[in-house]
């Protein structure tokens, strides 16, 4: 037997020792770590997600995950009542007004600890407020009304003072501003703390009933349960968000056990699921509205008289025939918005009407602009947009050009090319052609800023209370959040007027005012209302569908105020972890120690070498 | 001596080329790519932006100053120094460093195993079937082959994870490992991280395992028509011999060359599977930060694949100095 040999078979023994080592230690391991029966392991609720995790900031939340983890950090002074959304006891447990309805008395709750034990008072809330007015922070900000607060105080530890200079129901829309704890916080210069990423400093310490206890970022994020929540224990352990790149893959997983729960299924994938009535344990479950999708004029003219500030400092390119309310009309009669809802958004959705979906304060339109070819054709001929040059295309009596339109569409979006094509179809009917270019959110956005289109489709998710959208359609919010640049006095009048309004029925009338204003002077076009898509493990979790909010049609999870996270339990004796998935360690230790006997022959092998590598036959 | 001048000689050779390449994109990514990251953050954010607070923002993101000179002092000086500051959009206010090697690791686990695997399977079975041409392995070897290397990886990719994830369920559908939902140790946790990477790992190999084995394949044939293998049978060497001392060697030279230049694309093929399996390394970094003009987190991943190319391409030449004696003694 040669050196060479020998040498092979030493390795190769070698080799099967390590295996066998291996595989015991694997069992031994996998058997004392891994999911066992019910007891053993966290409770954990799993869920998957689409979109990435990029700030725990409280003031710089934006996204839907964002604010589901700061929701379950944080509390806030009232909470979004379980039906309604409107303002319910949070921090405070009860509030009153004075006769001058210029002061707001809060009376604090004592049970509610901080997370690293200390209790929470008054003074924090106040501390909260106060820097968010005085750094001006984020966009919690409007919510403390900046204009029409005098001083935010605490007079004692369970009592809130809040002082308007004008009479104002904001304190109680709810205010949607996250408390944080004063004494990690108190004396830190502003600009430290809008920077600050909070997770990565420790400073995740809030009142609410989980605490965020880890993150890898693009992975996953734990949020720990709070056992000494004021509003009682959680009953699961962890809740647990895995972030994944596509939709295909997630909904694998919810199907193979590895996740629990998705609120972001693609519409194909969500009406697939409902399709299969239950199989795999999977409930669709189709929710509120929670958004619409709009297609928005570019509506600044810098030479008009009361044109936005910024769009007189920018200018734009926007075609001045869109300028015609008559065209903009034509083109909304032009749309057929049930087909929208029937064939883009697949039944996820209704027609869409004013900026304001939430039930709550939705207005519908008396007179709703019906889906009319001929309808908008006429509307056209009347006004005096006639072909003049027999291309199919309508002309403007007063420039002779064609009118032809660039429409931007986002690349970003699910389905917004689809929107664009059927929208582009129907305006070639009426003689309108329009120029699709499909972008990227980026390049939009800049488009945007410069004022530099003709018409784009975008959506938005508003707040439950409607300030903030109404907002967007005032003249100072063109060149920050305004879609069109739309500057209307009057619209800026009912704005203040809404906000100071001195009772509710005095606020619903001017709100349904502003919305029949937009609704006339279509500085967009609502397209559809979405409803929110969910997919969950109900053979595994209970607790969810009693649990929805707002009532009676809510979401199951990721609630505004997160009433869910505190009623989800496992159905029966499950068992609690869910597995990882894959083949089995010991098969592992099968490939490795093959791989290595491969690579021990080989080198053997080619070590088994004669003195004369010249060797003759 | 001659070695290690060689050898200096190249290094020297990598950083100029690194310098011009971080030139060449940084100009590249400030005056051709559209999309303001300022922009694109106070569209997000909003709120209550007023002009000054949004110059203000410009000015910590360091994008008020001339883009040449000082703009590019500043990037040369945080490249140099690993100093890249902090995240604009993706992760804001968490430091890029940190991010960065959060995910390095995971991507050249898998970039090594599956391209060693790759180039080691591609090469033997080239070899092979240029040495035994025309029998059924070497055809069968050869009809596989042109399809995987016609085939775009990602869609390779999604063709396993629907085989072997969706159908079969022995995989699972993406990701790096179980935690935190798991919480393996020791070997339990390499076989779960085994799990999760088997796909991805198997998709980069097959994907590139065509090529090469082509290259070899050609390379070998090409070798067998010289007159020194000729001569070496003429001679009465043996056969495997042939093949081993004479052939082999001269016919790895083009193949080595080829197979650095690959390399660049292997960088490109796993970012489209790292997104298709959602496999949290560099790849998918950069991805989301193109996409979001996050130009401090770009500035890093530029880095990692220009230095991770040069590196390959270093390794290459040494390779092909110690295969041929002619070019060390040049």
């Amino acid at each position: 037997m040669g050196a060479g040999r020998r040498a092979v078979v030493v390795i190769a023994a070698l080799g099967s020792f390590l295996a066998v080592s291996l595989a015991g230690t694997a069992l031994a391991q996998s058997v004392g770590s891994s999911a066992g029966p019910s007891n053993s392991g966290p409770i954990d609720f799993v869920e998957g997600t689409i979109a990435d995790l990029n700030t725990v900031n409280p003031w710089k939340a934006l996204t839907t995950q964002e604010y589901e983890v700061i929701g379950m950090n944080f509390d806030m002074l009232e909470n979004f009542d379980k039906a309604n959304l409107s303002a319910a006891p949070g921090l405070a447990t009860s509030w009153t007004q004075s006769p001058d309805a210029l002061t707001w008395t809060f009376t604090i709750r004592g049970d509610a600890k901080w997370q690293d034990g200390q209790p929470v008072t008054a003074d924090d809330i106040a501390y909260t407020y106060n820097t968010t007015l005085q750094c001006q922070l984020g966009n919690s900000l409007d919510y403390l009304v900046p204009d029409y607060t005098k001083s935010i105080e605490a007079t004692s530890p369970t009592t809130l003072v809040w002082t308007m200079n004008t009479p104002n129901t904001a304190p109680v829309r709810p205010p949607w501003v996250y408390i944080v704890p004063k004494h990690i916080w108190d004396g830190k210069p502003c600009s430290d703390i809008k920077k600050d990423p909070f997770f990565d400093n420790g400073k995740m310490i809030g009142s609410g009933p989980f605490q965020m206890t880890e993150w890898v970022k693009g992975e996953s994020w734990t949020m720990t349960a709070n056992k000494d929540y004021w509003g009682g224990a959680p009953q699961i352990d962890r809740f647990i968000v895995k972030h994944y790149n596509n939709a295909e893959a997630m909904v694998t997983a919810l199907k193979q056990g590895e996740i629990d729960y998705t609120g972001t299924p693609s519409i194909a994938l969500f009406n697939q699921i409902s399709q299969e009535n239950g199989a795999n344990g999977i409930t669709a479950h189709l929710g509120p509205t929670s958004g619409f999708d709009q297609m928005s004029f570019n509506m600044c003219d810098p030479s008009a008289a009361d044109a936005a500030p910024y769009c007189k400092r920018t200018g734009g390119t926007g075609n001045p025939i869109l300028q015609d309310v008559t065209v903009r009309k034509a083109i909304e009669m032009a749309i057929d918005k049930q087909t929208l809802v029937d064939k883009v958004l697949q039944g996820t959705g209704s027609i869409g009407s004013t900026i304001v979906p939430w039930p709550q304060y939705h207005l519908d339109p008396p007179d709703a602009i019906q889906f009319s070819i001929s309808g908008a054709n006429a509307l056209l001929d009347q006004a005096g947009y006639t072909d003049t040059d027999g291309d199919g295309i309508r002309n403007d009596p007063k420039s002779g050009q064609n009118l032809e339109f660039r429409f931007i569409l986002r690349s970003d979006s699910d389905y917004g090319a689809q929107l664009g094509q059927y929208i582009s179809g129907w305006l070639k009917q009426i003689g309108i052609k329009t120029i699709n270019t499909v972008e990227t959110t980026n390049k939009l956005t800049n488009d945007w800023y410069d004022n530099d289109y003709d018409m784009y489709i975008w959506g938005w998710y508003p707040d439950p209370d409607p300030d903030f959208i109404l907002s967007t359609f005032t003249s100072h919010q063109c060149g920050s959040w305004s879609d069109t640049c739309y500057s209307n006095p009057e619209y800026d009048q009912m704005y203040k007027a809404q906000q100071t309004a001195q009772s509710q029925q005095q606020r619903v009338d001017i709100i349904n005012q502003m919305q029949q204003k937009i609704y006339d002077d279509i500085p967009e076009i609502v397209l559809e209302y979405n409803r929110t898509t969910e997919l969950y493990n109900s053979a595994k979790w209970a607790g969810l569908e009693d649990n929805q909010s707002p009532q009676p049609e809510g979401t199951l999870w990721s609630q505004y105020t997160p009433y869910s996270a505190l009623t989800v339990h496992l159905r029966g004796n499950e068992a609690a972890s869910t597995s990882s998935g894959g083949i089995p360690a010991i098969a592992w230790v099968g490939i490795i120690a093959v791989v290595g006997i491969v690579v021990a022959g080989v080198i053997g092998v080619s070590r088994r070498r004669s003195a004369s590598d010249e060797d003759m036959a | 001596m001659g070695t290690q001048r060689y050898l200096l000689g190249k290094v020297v050779q990598l950083v100029i080329t690194l310098f011009f390449v971080l030139t060449f994109t940084f100009f590249l990514f400030h005056y051709f790519m559209p999309g303001d990251p300022v922009r694109t953050f106070l569209k997000a954010a909003g709120a209550k932006y007023t002009p000054a607070q949004a110059e203000q923002l410009k000015h910590e993101f360091g994008l008020d100053q001339p883009i040449f000179p000082n703009q590019y002092v500043r990037f040369l000086k945080e490249t140099a120094t690993l100093h890249m500051g902090a995240s604009t959009i993706i992760y804001p206010d968490s430091s890029v460093t940190s991010i960065f090697w959060s995910r390095v690791g995971k991507s050249l686990i898998l970039i090594t195993t599956s391209t060693i695997a790759s180039i080691v399977i591609g090469v033997a079975m080239g070899i092979y079937g240029g040495w035994r041409r025309g029998g059924w392995v070497d055809n069968s070897s050869m009809s596989s082959s042109l399809v995987l290397y016609a085939m775009p990886e990602f869609v390779l990719g999604m063709i396993l994870l629907l085989i072997f994830s969706r159908w079969l369920g022995w995989f699972p559908a993406g990701g790096y490992d179980g935690a935190p939902v798991t919480q393996y140790t020791g070997f339990a946790h390499f076989a779960d991280v085994a799990n999760h990477m088997a796909l991805p790992w198997l998709t980069l190999m097959l994907a590139y395992l065509g090529e090469f084995y082509l290259l070899m394949r050609s390379s070998l044939l090409d070798v067998l028509g010289e007159e020194y293998i000729t001569l070496a049978r003429a001679k009465g060497v043996r056969e495997k011999y042939v093949l081993r001392r004479h052939a082999v060697r001269n016919a790895l030279l083009p193949t080595v060359t080829l197979i650095a230049l690959s390399f660049g694309f292997i960088l490109g093929g796993v970012i489209t599977v790292e997104i298709v399996f959602s496999y949290p390394g560099v790849g998918l970094l950069s991805y989301q930060a193109l996409r979001a003009r996050d130009f401090p987190v770009l500035q890093a991943t530029f880095l990692f694949a220009a230095v991770a190319v040069l590196i390959a391409n270093l390794i290459a030449d040494l390779t092909y100095a110690y295969l041929d004696p002619r070019v060390r003694s040049a």
